[in-house]
């Protein structure tokens, strides 16, 4: 066992090392088309002193942030309430279901256009954007979490007498929490990706938009910097969501095994 | 009546009573939808909305009709929008589900493997597409090419993982069952793992096709000259928001059709699942 670990911990060495090497050959025969490892780093510290734009890079951190958590928050509250009703009433379903079905294939940056045109360029929009992308995955996983909720269930809360509000709070909500889970987990990296999407479309101000700086003003530099912070903090948010995951549906774990 | 008589009859209420509200529940939503569109409608034409921000359905469905034939104001027709949207995805998503379903059901059976090409995948994982565009535009140019290429990383992702995945859970019990009828590491990959992967690897083929369409989108608006993207970028510029509106009803249509077509797809491959 401590034998296969080594080999393991070698192989992973091996690679990042490979990766290395790779970027550094590839960088110093064209560096106008790749900043070479050291390029990368001393804007990165360059970054860290002088602010892009009138916003340093925490702030730039910061607000991406703030627009994804805001909308987050708004489209899981209003998704599983929406989604709630739809997997509960047929009759609810049949009234949402089909325009839902219609707009859910757009896909978010599609709105984009639209979205700029009826609110400018200003915060609302951005949020309205994510909003839109992670809305959708949490209404129907919602829905369907809770319209597969096992019968028993259901029989088991009706021979007890619980009323609607009980039933949906004790049986039928920690049923589908794990589903619900799921679409939560979709919509946070789905709003990350149109939150860099929309900031590099139209923004003064974001991660995607230091991408959009540095592509503008010829600074790879830069547009990979932004590239790694991007993917970092992305990383970094769906860590977190999985640790509270696990803090918020114990039972997970064993099921997966 | 006998017991066996009675129990038909009342089978027979169970099947009229379902399909009664199954046309109850067909009439709430038709009209669910012709109240939402009216509604629409109204709010246009008596002006509760500003007309320059929304069309009303029918305008929306007259400029469809208009587009159809007429290449202004974007500069071609719809019909050579959605090819050339069409053929950017799909030439990136084949080429991603070519390349990726066989690497990721490669790196879930072979662990050495796994280790030394897992690292690099995880660092490149979490950059979203999108923020792939500059970069490859810098790299390739703008053409199709550049294009091809984020939606390639955009569907390669999802394929890669799932597969893997796949793999990963095969029973173990199947493999115990191979090697003890004396099957090669090689054939217990192809007979046994593979297909018991399948489901999950397609799974991720489904999500790569979202994903690719969307990415399409976007990489369309910040550099193109034609296709679905484009349209609706222009459409915003000229303010013209039947433009948007039949553009975004296009890709949505569209990305609806091709999950369709993947369905029937997984369904004939995967025969086994129905069951």
């Amino acid at each position: 066992m401590e034998r296969r670990k080594l080999k393991d911990i070698c192989l992973t060495c091996i690679s990042l090392i490979a990766l290395v090497v790779l970027w550094v050959i590839v960088s110093n025969s064209k560096p106008d088309f790749f900043p070479t490892p050291q390029a990368t780093w001393e804007r990165f510290l360059k970054m860290a002193e002088t602010p892009i734009s009138k916003t340093t890079i925490i702030g730039h951190i910061l607000i991406s942030l703030k627009r994804v958590l805001t909308a987050l928050v708004l489209a899981v509250a209003s998704g599983i309430g929406i989604g709630l009703i739809m997997g509960w009433s047929k009759k609810m379903n049949a009234v949402l279901g089909p325009i839902l079905t219609a707009l859910r294939p757009i896909p978010p940056i599609a709105w984009i256009p639209l979205v700029i045109l009826w609110f400018g360029v200003g915060e609302f929009s951005k949020v309205l954007l994510v909003f839109i992308g992670a809305f959708f995955p949490v209404v129907l996983n919602t829905a369907t979490g809770v319209s597969m909720v096992d019968p028993m269930y259901l029989n088991v809360g009706r021979v007890y007498n619980a009323n609607t509000f009980q039933m949906l709070c004790h049986v039928v909500m920690p049923a589908a929490l794990p589903a619900i889970m799921a679409g939560v987990k979709i919509a946070l990296s789905s709003g990350w990706m149109v939150v860099v999407a929309a900031e590099m479309i139209a923004s003064k101000s974001g991660l995607g938009f230091l991408i959009t700086r540095g592509n503008e003003s010829y600074d790879v530099a830069l547009v990979l910097c932004g590239m790694i912070l991007i993917g970092l903090v992305g990383a970094i948010l769906s860590a977190v969501f999985t640790l509270m995951e696990r803090w918020l549906c114990p039972w997970m774990e064993k099921k997966n095994g | 009546m006998k017991e066996s008589e009675k129990i038909v009859s009342s089978v027979q209420i169970e099947e009229k009573k379902r399909a009664k509200e199954k046309i109850q529940l067909f009439l709430i939503s038709a009209a669910s939808v012709i109240v939402f569109l009216g509604i629409w409608e109204a709010a246009v034409r008596l002006s509760w909305v500003n007309s320059q921000f929304v069309c009303s359905p029918s305008e929306a469905f007259m400029a469809f009709v208009d587009k159809l034939t007429q290449p202004n104001p974007d500069g071609a027709v719809l019909g050579v929008h959605i090819w050339e949207s069409l053929k950017l995805a799909l030439i990136g998503y084949v080429a991603a589900a070519v390349i990726g379903v066989p690497l990721g059901l490669l790196l879930g059976y072979y662990h050495t493997f796994d280790k030394l090409v897992n690292p690099i995948f995880e660092i490149i994982r979490p950059i979203p597409p999108i923020a792939w565009i500059p970069l490859s535009v810098i790299w390739l140019g703008i053409g199709t090419t550049a294009k091809c290429f984020i939606i390639f990383l955009a569907a390669f992702v999802p394929c890669v993982i799932n597969s893997y995945t796949g793999v990963k859970l095969t029973n173990s019990v199947l493999i115990d069952v191979a090697k003890t009828c004396g099957a090669s590491r090689w054939k217990i990959f192809i007979t046994v793992c593979t297909p018991s992967a399948m489901p999950l690897a397609f799974t991720g083929i489904r999500v790569a096709l979202g994903n690719a369409w969307s990415t399409l989108v976007a990489a369309e608006m910040l550099s193109a000259t034609a296709g679905l993207g484009y349209m609706i970028q222009q459409g915003r510029a000229l303010g013209r928001s039947d433009i948007i509106i039949v553009g975004m009803l296009t890709i949505g249509v569209i990305g609806a059709v091709l999950t369709a077509v993947l369905n029937k797809l997984e369904n004939r491959v995967i025969r086994w699942r129905a069951k």
